[in-house]
């Protein structure tokens, strides 16, 4: 064996630096023992097959096993120790399959050459592969005795998953919309009443400043920021062994799927907030986003201000995207500041709401004009802030229209409907001025909107409204 | 001295009441001593002016006014209102109920929103053609929250927004006239319904709106008047809302509307019984038998028009027999007239006033007769175009109509100076058109002359066989005329036209294309006519420079003048239109002896005040840009002709 070996080696070398390589790489193949060779080639070969038989050659087990545990989803009392044999029996003869193959390798490490590091390479991975699959079989198994078959599924899947889905770098703009609009969800579910019991979830509250850091994804252990999910599971890896694993590096759900179930959830910072723990009605954020996104939008200076209109402004700048998606159609505008997209959609609020009138867009005018008017949409998108907080229903709306309809109780009330007057009656007087900015009357009817949240907030008496207005 | 002294005696009150059933003419009154004028200068409630240079002075003086009419008067710009209202204490706003700003181009929003809101008071407001008016106009027009009235016809630029902001801003309105308004669609009419309830009037004529307008306007419960001439996207579906709605609706509108059919009009008449005026004009070709048979509910109808409909003698038979109070009937250019459809309606309608028949041709002298014996009330009679007529007929129509007002015989060539003899009976005719009569002369002009003397108006376009005679004796008898055409009397010489100036009153006189006037007639007429406001001069080539100078001395209340194809120079152009302080409609086509630079600097001169100019296409690119756009910023519109 030795001499072939070395000899075989040496053809190697001298094939790779004689001239005619093409010859002497056929004398070699041939030449070869099939000996060692031949098992060398031969058993990958089939290890590549075997993974793909455990799951397709032997079809009647696996999709047994699927149905049955399809079942069990359902019925878990029903519970078939004969498959289970089955599945124990196959998975020994795997095991032992398997075992050989180490054998072998260990064999050939005990001989004097040095084999190609490609074929050592290619060996381990088939056999890390085949261990894998052994350890899915094992578990899913488990599954059919015991009580944890769904997340058992569950990491099937993602298993697949996070072998095809290598944490492309997306654009972040879109993940984060994309996020964004499922938080919108989350929190309606939450209006509707999650109604999880206090005790039964853990609130954690993570403070501002961290809620302000540019990260978005948080070691649950340290509480440490990062941009990158792949990069908080590196940095996993230093809080001990358990995060090393493959299957921990590969997917950042597994560790919560077999975690013993406490649910998270999350407490805004901002004392007096409905999301704070402290507040009566505390109603609880379901994730870090929903946190990142709820004290920006509520508790945070709307600094985006869109490039178009220069009038509407965002905390997060994926509203600011959204809105400036639709800006530039959005040239329907109402006196409240309200904007629409589609003209009838105009002429309906304005049919709905007393006093409001359609603004005039003000592109025909010369630059002079535009200064104060531009002060005017500040003051009327911060107004219909201050409404947000007061009528806090949903503070997360960002069109004024369920506050505006709040607000048109009030203008019901004719004390409310007169001030409006005599703020136009007060107005009369500086109608000498020869240059008038032409807004004045929709400047009225904003000062006419304010006066109504004015009158309402001692009426209506809630606690946190007095304290934000 | 005498005179005065006795007034002084009298209390004001007392002066009032004297003034109030003195209700001729103010201004002569005003003059007879200074009780009078102090009296008349408080109780004045309207004023028109003419022009800027005294409006400030006649405000001040006025300062009771409760209506404004600035439609005549130039320049009124957003400048002069901010001086107008920031002259010293600004007293004359304060009572201000009417604003009439028609055609008050000049004006921009600015200076219209700092006048409505300087007057509280505000009920009415015509801004009817301004035509550069858009939104921001209609933004400062709804300042004005107790505006009841509101004209605003042919403001091309408003768009549902401006609509929009009237609506809401002035709910209280009640009659709002939209016409020509051509941005306007369905969604601005329908707010409108939802925001003023208090409606009664509401003119939609030539806008693009569609049914669905129709179906929001029947929900206005106090309209009474609705128009909708030429609203081609409307039909029956729309009319049949308005079938269950606006349940006091009295008049309704649809000519022109032809996509409109009987039986949608139908709908509408039998919901609304009390109907008191219906307009179809050029909407229907005929009538339908269940319409017809609608039309015998109508027991309130005072006024129908059918123009351009085919009816028979049993439609017109229905109406005689059914609506007996019907004062107007308007069949004009309608197929199937006969004398005995005339006699059949109008034994019904005794109480007609106004009957349009213009164009039927085959009327004869016996239906004529007949309206004359059956109408005794008859104030208007248009026989426009019914060859027909001869001096039988209308010996009976003079004999029997004698509250007749207005008659046109316009192209009746029957109508001879025995017709005429026959018509002077009629003294209280106010309007007469005998254009293209050629066989009138001036023995039958003398006969109007002699018996006619309230006339007004008087139209001999084209009537080749009047001369300086008949005029003579026009001039002598209706000294009141205010308008008299005499286009192509070509027999006319200046004899006639210095008769013609005696007509103290005349404000309208056209003289187109008369080959024999010169600048003597016509200096004439500029001395002596003092309100002579518009004038037509069109194709007078014997008229110099002389004519025309006198023209830009005196006749300063002239207000439109055209002098295409005279023969006016550079220098007396200029002269003419920088002197002519009221001058606001010039056409100026073809002036051979005027120079590029001659016109270029006539308009210059011009530019503060006039609102509208015809030019010759041909000088479109020849005459400096920067003219063009001063006169566009100003609001003044060029023709190109």
């Amino acid at each position: 064996m030795n001499p072939t070996g070395s000899l075989c080696a040496n053809n190697w070398a001298r094939s790779s630096s004689l001239v005619p390589p093409g010859n002497g790489l056929q004398t070699n193949l041939s030449l070869d023992p099939s000996s060692f060779f031949g098992v060398g080639i031969e058993t990958p070969f089939k290890e590549i097959n075997q993974p793909s038989p455990t799951q397709c050659v032997i079809p009647g087990e696996s999709k047994k096993d699927v149905k049955i545990t399809d079942q069990e989803t359902s019925k878990l009392q029903d519970w078939d120790p004969s498959a289970m044999l089955n599945n124990l029996s196959f998975l020994e003869e795997k095991i032992h399959q398997l075992q050989d193959v180490v054998h072998m390798i260990v064999n050939k490490k005990f001989q004097p050459f040095e084999q190609p590091r490609e074929l050592v390479t290619q060996e381990q991975q088939l056999i890390t592969a085949d261990l894998t699959s052994i350890i899915v079989q094992l578990i899913s198994t488990a599954g059919t005795s015991s009580g944890i078959q769904p997340q058992n599924n569950c990491e099937n899947k993602l298993f697949d998953h996070s072998i095809q889905n290598d944490v492309p770098n997306k654009c972040e703009m879109e993940q984060n919309h994309n996020m964004e609009e499922h938080e919108h969800k989350d929190e309606e579910d939450m209006e509707e009443g999650e109604n999880l019991p206090p005790g039964s979830y853990e609130i954690l509250q993570l403070e501002k400043e961290e809620i302000l850091a540019p990260h978005t994804h948080f070691c649950t252990i340290c509480g440490k920021g990062f941009k990158r999910d792949a990069n908080l599971r590196m940095h996993m890896r230093g809080h001990g062994d358990e995060y090393k694993t493959p299957a921990a590096l590969a997917k950042p759900h597994k560790e919560t799927g077999s975690e013993p179930k406490l649910i998270k959830r999350y407490s805004c910072p901002y004392g007096g907030c409905k999301r704070n723990k402290d507040h009566k009605k505390f109603q609880p954020l379901k994730t870090i986003l929903c946190v990142k996104n709820h004290y920006k939008r509520t508790h945070c200076d709307k600094s985006y201000t869109c490039s178009r209109c220069h009038t509407k402004k965002f905390s997060v700048i994926a509203d600011l995207k959204t809105h400036e998606k639709h800006c530039g159609k959005d040239k329907w505008l109402c006196s409240c500041g309200t904007t629409f997209s589609r003209k009838d959609k105009l002429f309906g609020h304005i049919a709905l709401f007393q006093g409001h009138t359609p603004a005039i867009p003000l592109e025909e005018n010369k630059g002079l004009a535009e200064p104060p008017d531009r002060c005017d949409a500040k003051e009327n998108s911060t107004m219909v802030g201050s409404m947000n907080f007061c009528f806090g229903s949903n503070p997360s709306s960002e069109n004024g229209i369920d506050n505006m309809m709040d607000v048109k109780g009030n203008i019901d009330d004719p004390i409310n409907y007169f001030s409006s007057l005599n703020f136009e009656g007060c107005n009369f007087g500086a109608f000498n001025e020869f240059s008038q900015p032409p807004f004045e009357d929709s400047d009225s009817s904003f000062s006419f909107l304010m006066s109504g949240s004015f009158n309402y907030a001692p009426k209506s008496g809630g606690e946190s409204c007095s304290d934000n207005l | 001295m005498l005179s005065e002294s006795v007034f002084c005696l009298l209390t004001e009150d007392l002066l009032i009441r004297i003034l109030d059933r003195v209700n001729s003419d103010r201004k002569s009154l005003r003059l007879v001593c200074k009780e009078f004028h102090r009296v008349e200068s408080t109780t004045r409630k309207t004023i028109r002016i003419l022009r800027i240079e005294f409006l400030l002075g006649l405000l001040q003086k006025y300062c009771n006014i409760e209506s404004l009419d600035l439609s005549v008067c130039p320049r009124i710009d957003d400048g002069a209102v901010s001086v107008l209202l920031s002259h010293g204490s600004v007293n004359w706003t304060r009572r201000i109920k009417r604003l009439v700003l028609s055609r008050a181009t000049g004006l921009g929003y600015v200076g219209l929103e700092m006048l409505i809101r300087a007057c509280p008071l505000l009920e009415a407001v015509d801004v009817s053609h301004c035509c550069g008016y858009g939104d921001r106009e209609a933004s400062a027009l709804s300042c004005a929250v107790r505006l009841k009235e509101l004209n605003m016809d042919k403001c091309l630029g408003v768009t549902d927004i401006g609509l929009a902001k009237i609506a809401v801003g002035c709910s209280k309105l009640e009659s709002l006239s939209l016409k020509w308004c051509l941005e306007i669609s369905d969604l601005g009419i329908d707010l409108l319904s939802k925001k003023c309830l208090e409606l009664k009037f509401l003119d939609v004529s030539y806008l693009k709106v569609t049914s669905e307008s129709l179906r929001s306007i029947a929900s206005l419960l106090k309209l009474e008047v609705f128009i909708m001439v030429g609203c081609y996207l409307v039909d029956d579906v729309g009319l049949r809302f308005l079938e269950k709605g606006c349940p006091l609706l009295k008049a309704i509108d649809v000519s022109r509307c032809n996509c409109v059919s009987p039986s949608g009009l139908l709908s509408v008449i039998s919901g609304h019984e009390g109907l008191e005026q219906m307009d179809a004009r050029y909407c229907l070709s005929e009538l339908s038998a269940p319409l017809i048979n609608g039309l015998k509910n109508l027991n309130h109808l005072n006024i129908i028009r059918i123009n351009g409909v085919r009816v028979s003698d049993f439609i017109l038979q229905i109406i005689g027999t059914n609506c007996k109070s019907l004062v107007e009937l308007g069949l004009s250019k309608c197929i199937g007239v006969t004398n005995m459809g005339i006699m059949q309606v109008v034994s019904g309608c005794g109480n007609l006033k106004t009957l349009d028949l213009t164009c039927c041709r085959s009327i004869t002298d016996v239906a004529i007769s007949t309206i004359a014996n059956s109408c005794p009330n008859l104030a208007c009679l248009k026989l426009e175009s019914c060859d027909m007529v001869t001096e039988v007929g209308l010996y009976q129509l003079g004999l029997s109509c004698l509250m007749l007002e207005e008659l046109d015989l316009t192209d009746c060539s029957g109508v001879n100076d025995i017709a005429l003899k026959y018509i002077s009976r009629c003294s209280e005719l106010v309007r007469l058109k005998l254009g293209l009569c050629t066989n009138i002369s001036d023995i039958g002009l003398a006969h109007i002359a002699c018996n006619c003397t309230k006339l007004t108006e008087l139209d001999l376009y084209r009537c080749v066989r009047i001369g300086d005679d008949g005029l003579a004796a026009l001039a002598t008898g209706c000294n009141k005329l205010t308008m008299l055409n005499l286009s192509y009397c070509n027999r006319m010489t200046d004899t006639g036209l210095k008769c013609i100036s005696n007509l103290g009153e005349l404000s309208d006189l056209e003289l187109r294309a008369i080959p024999n006037i010169t600048s003597i007639g016509i200096k004439a007429v500029a001395i002596n006519c003092k309100r002579l406001a518009n004038l037509d001069l069109k194709h007078c080539e014997k008229i110099n420079d002389s004519g025309f100078w006198a023209l830009a001395f005196y006749a300063q209340n002239l207000l439109q003048i055209n002098m295409s194809y005279c023969n006016v120079s550079d220098h007396v152009l200029c002269l003419l239109m920088s002197n002519l302080k009221r001058l606001q409609d010039a056409k100026l086509v073809h002036l051979t002896n005027v120079t590029v630079q001659g016109l270029e600097l006539a308009l210059r001169s011009c530019c503060g005040r006039i609102k509208k100019v015809k030019l010759q296409s041909s000088l479109r690119f020849s005459i400096s840009s920067e003219i063009l756009e001063t006169f566009n910023a100003r609001g003044c519109k060029i023709r190109w002709d």
